[in-house]
């Protein structure tokens, strides 16, 4: 055990280290001249409060989590979670190459992942085995799995219907496997599999934990095809509980427009596929998924005039306002009084996106995106963009009718599509009885060709 | 569907019950002297193949026989691959050995990188044997001293029992890439060879395992079963074909039963009470 040391005098940051260093950067900002007037002196604003905070303690001390660890989202649902769940901070999507030969194998790896998935997202102690067995657990997160709001979503690629006979008659009727668009640059390393897992928690490590636990369990049926992390900045708390959508990494806010997602009759609408979308029974309470890596060139665009930013978009930078008008980024924009696109621009982001006519009401769609930062290029450019995710009950006039709007928008010169693919979210487990995939399982053996290949 | 597939790893190691091995420990050192024996004898038959194999293969290269060198390189390090656990205890020479551009800062261009690898990039991408000479003479002698060091070597037992999952460690982690032999795309001969090297430890030990565990020996050995199936389908005549003719597919499924067997053998050490 770790003795409790009592914090001395020198680990604390002394406030005149700080005066010092924060002088010398006035110093350097008044040289500059323009910025120095409406700058705020650094740390002047907040430097109190946070100077305390940060000072204590020993260098290699775990950070502490807040008490979000605690929050866990239920898995049992008629939907799977994570799609209309509120976005935390992290995520990943990792796509794998499935082994299953047979209907049997199929629902061996479907129980084995709900029951991973179950017990990864409700939390709960790690078993302990003999020590001289490799440990259950990578622990990472110590003894005790905290929920940290993590979810699993389970989604499948037209690849793994499209190899299995006994499968491809089940195959929902619109997954396809993601065709390259104009602007594209598709790198096939990074494309495509026959099951995605998102996984996103608060916090990364909750994501990286769950993935190395699920692999490690079911080595047999899933090898990774490829995976992609990605986060978003966090804010602060705001008084009036509204704080607002995360920003991405051009800058700007991204999510305003979103369709509502605590109103379950939109969900059923938008995301949610029923009766009316025409798909297999099985198919029910699933989600379309569409997966993109889409590059953003950082550099250029921080070099690109604020004003021509904003037309790219047609909102806003510093307040994700629409162009033209309104306070906020929940202001709703006004095309019909602006038909030319003089304050937002006819080809902006935004009015391609969704020129929210009678028509486009049938092409919303629920953006569910996440930053990623992979390094550098050769180049020696910053390799980030957005890792973007968006659900629909139509892929095809949702999705791929947006994109196809948006096909040589501005943006374009900013952005470069490298990866991803399109999957079909499964229908959620409703019981502890119940387990992922079971719908598509039984669909199988009531085929008339699989009942024969069975002798039924 | 295979009836071992719906056991969960952790109801197997569940199955052993804590405690039980460490009153194993001691009859387990008895019952390991014969394996480990035999173990040492298939190892010192390789050595010997491998001081053979390498010798005429380094007569080719000062011969100046491109091709002929090149039809040897695969097959004369089989017999290393199959025993690497072991080989890898002499670190020094598993580098002058067997490593690869990518273990030095100047990769290629390194002056330090020697043995197979610089052999294999020299005859495959320049296509010729000039200035391989020293590094084959070099070659030839650290196989010699490797033999020899390993005859005079006492196997530790958790390392043999160990080798068996830190063959498929290796395999999943560099050679199902195809970053071993990437100059002559050879793998699938060092696949072979590290499959057949873990499987022998595997059958040495199974007696010991079999009657506690029949469904742990039953995953394994289907696992390794499904590995030669689809290696099958790879042979020639007289080795393997270029490692590049390998399917996505099987590709997969070899990715697959690897990481499947790593963790299944990771836990047999532990399955005979070694430390
Ligand atoms: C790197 C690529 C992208 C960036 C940086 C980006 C950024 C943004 C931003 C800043 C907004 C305005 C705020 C908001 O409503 O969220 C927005 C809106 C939107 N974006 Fe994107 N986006 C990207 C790619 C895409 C793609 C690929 C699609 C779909 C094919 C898409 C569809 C939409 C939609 C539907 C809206 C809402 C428009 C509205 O209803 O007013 N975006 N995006």
């Amino acid at each position: 055990m770790r003795e409790e040391k009592p914090m001395k005098k020198s680990q604390q940051a002394t406030p005149q280290d700080e005066t010092v260093s924060a002088n010398r950067r006035q110093v350097l900002l008044g040289g500059i001249g323009l910025a120095a007037g409406t700058a705020l002196a650094p740390g002047q604003a907040f430097a109190k409060s946070t100077e305390e905070e940060a000072g204590q303690g020993q260098v290699a001390e775990a950070p502490i989590a807040g008490k979000t660890v605690k929050q866990r989202v239920p898995f049992h649902g008629e939907h799977q979670a994570g799609i209309v769940t509120p976005r935390p901070a992290n995520g990943i999507v990792a796509s794998f190459n499935v082994i299953a030969d047979d209907p049997e194998d199929l629902e061996a790896l479907f129980r084995e992942l709900t029951a991973r998935i179950a017990f990864l997202t409700q939390g709960g102690e790690v078993p302990e085995l003999n020590p001289k067995l490799p440990p259950a657990d990578s622990g990472i997160l110590g003894p005790v799995i905290e929920p940290d709001k993590l979810t699993v979503t389970v989604s499948l690629g037209a690849s793994l219907f499209d190899k299995r006979p006994w499968l491809r008659e089940l195959k929902p009727k619109q997954l396809i496997r993601m065709a390259e668009f104009p602007n594209d640059a598709l790198d096939s390393e990074i494309c495509h599999g026959d099951l995605a897992l998102q996984l996103c928690a608060n916090l990364q490590d909750t994501c990286i934990h769950a993935l190395r636990d699920i692999m490690k369990n079911m080595p047999e049926y899933l090898v990774l095809h490829w995976m992609q992390e990605g986060n978003v900045p966090v804010v602060q708390a705001s008084a009036g509980g509204e704080h607002g959508t995360a920003r991405n990494f051009l800058g700007f806010h991204d999510g305003s427009a979103n369709p509502n997602s605590t109103d379950a009759k939109e969900m059923d609408r938008i995301v949610w596929v029923t009766e009316d979308n025409g798909e297999p029974d099985w198919a029910m309470g699933g989600s379309y998924q569409a997966v993109r890596i889409i590059r953003n060139f950082v550099e250029r665009w921080d070099r690109t005039p604020l004003g021509e930013q904003e037309l790219i978009f047609g909102r806003k930078k510093d307040s994700g306002a629409p162009l033209d008008g309104g306070k906020t980024e929940f202001a709703v924009p006004d095309y019909a009084k602006d038909p030319d696109g003089k304050k937002t621009p006819l080809d902006s982001h935004i009015r391609l996106a969704n020129p929210r006519t009678a028509k486009s009401q049938k092409n919303l769609i629920l953006r569910r995106p996440f930053n990623y930062s992979n390094g550098f290029t050769k180049s020696g450019q910053l390799d980030q963009g957005l890792l973007f995710i968006v659900y629909q009950a139509d892929l095809m006039e949702g999705f791929l009718a947006v994109q196809s709007r948006l096909n040589g928008e501005p943006l374009e010169e900013y952005i470069k599509p490298i990866g991803g693919g399109y999957f079909f979210v499964l229908p959620g487990a409703r019981d502890r009885d119940d387990y992922l995939g079971r719908t598509l399982i039984e669909a199988i053996r009531s085929e008339p060709s699989q009942q024969a290949a069975e002798g039924l | 569907m295979h009836a071992w597939k719906a056991l969960s790893v952790a109801a197997l190691a569940f199955a052993i019950g804590v405690g039980s091995a460490n009153a194993k420990q001691e009859d387990i050192t008895l019952e390991l002297v014969e394996p480990l024996a035999d173990y040492k004898i298939y190892v010192a038959e390789n050595t010997k193949q491998l001081v053979k194999d390498t010798t005429a293969f380094v007569a080719a290269i000062k011969d100046g026989d491109v091709e002929k060198a090149k039809s040897l390189f695969g097959p004369t390090r089989t017999s290393y691959e199959k025993i690497e656990p072991i080989a890898e205890l002499f670190s020094d020479l598993d580098v002058s050995i067997d490593a690869r551009a990518d273990d030095y800062e100047k990769a290629e261009q390194d002056p330090d990188f020697t043995g197979f690898h610089k052999i294999e990039y020299v005859l495959w991408e320049k296509d010729t044997t000039d200035g391989l000479d020293e590094i084959a003479d070099k070659l030839l002698a650290d196989v010699t001293d490797l033999d020899k060091r390993i005859n005079d070597l006492t196997f530790p037992p958790e390392k043999v029992v160990g080798g068996a999952a830190v063959l498929m460690e290796e395999v999943a982690a560099t050679k199902i890439s195809g970053e071993e032999d990437r100059y002559s795309h050879t793998d699938l001969w060092d696949f072979d060879a590290n499959f057949a090297g873990s499987k022998k430890i595997f059958i040495l030990v199974k007696p010991l395992i079999v009657e506690d565990d029949p469904e742990f020996v039953a995953k394994v050995e289907e696992n390794f079963g499904d590995v030669d199936e689809t290696l099958a389908k790879y042979k020639t005549d007289d080795g393997f074909v270029s490692y590049e003719e390998l399917t996505d597919e099987d590709r997969t499924v070899l990715s697959a039963r690897v990481n499947t067997l790593a963790e299944d053998l990771s836990t047999l050490r532990g399955k005979l009470g070694l430390d």
